[in-house]
């Protein structure tokens, strides 16, 4: 299980600059399918690197899916060759985005954010809407029912 | 207020699948707060996981 409120915590406790995407985010707006892990967009300046590092650090995060035993250091060095990384930690799942496609990066997603009080921590989570618009581009198949879900929560929010 | 629905452009394959959606479900997550949403979907991991759990251990005593 991944453990939201602790990943979060974790997050703002540092400073980290991060915008929750993903399934995360539907279910924050209200989405009611299943996901496993936390992804977030994160920026890519180098002192939000190191607070990332000293946010998820303390969690032991490793490559999800990887063989045990990879020479993986989860350090600013690290996050600055790679963009986008898939991690298990002590808190459960979490996906580092450095863009997302049809969304771009956290300068340019931040404007199509909305501000959540997620446990306790100020929260910027992408809107429904640009989520919407990211799943249309990925273009994949199997986002076509996660789409429409999303598409009826935005009418039944226009009807509330 | 949250950007609206009026904004997308309906595109005909998504309009079929919506078709599908249990929106009594989409209704009651509207009434929980965000924080709540995110427990629940933490209570369907862990349900998820039992199920996953209980299917092996029966596969194992071949029933």
């Amino acid at each position: 299980m991944t453990d939201f409120a602790r990943l979060l915590r974790a997050l703002h406790a540092a400073g980290v600059r991060f915008i929750v995407v993903g399934g995360a985010a539907a279910t924050a707006h209200g989405s009611a399918r299943l996901t496993l892990d936390l992804d977030i967009v994160y920026d890519r300046s180098a002192d939000n690197l190191d607070r990332l590092v000293s946010a998820l650090g303390p969690l032991r995060p490793y490559l999800r899916g990887a063989p045990p035993g990879l020479p993986f250091s989860f350090d600013a060095e690290t996050l600055r060759r790679g963009l986008n990384f898939t991690l298990v930690t002590d808190a459960g799942w979490i996906d580092l985005l450095g863009e997302i496609a049809g969304g771009g990066t956290w300068d340019q997603l931040a404007r199509h954010t909305t501000e959540m009080q997620l446990f306790g921590c100020p929260t910027l989570v992408l809107d429904l809407m640009q989520l919407v618009h990211v799943k249309r581009a990925a273009g994949r198949p199997k986002d076509l029912e996660a789409i429409a879900e999303l598409e009826a929560l935005a009418d039944e929010r226009d009807r509330a | 207020m949250a950007p609206s629905s009026r904004s997308i452009v309906p595109d005909p394959v998504i309009e079929t699948y919506k078709k599908d959606v249990d929106r009594t479900l989409l209704r009651e997550n509207l009434r929980r707060t965000p924080d709540e949403r995110l427990l629940a979907l933490m209570d369907l991991q862990r349900f998820t996981a039992e199920l996953q759990r209980a299917g092996a251990a029966a596969r194992r005593h071949g029933r």
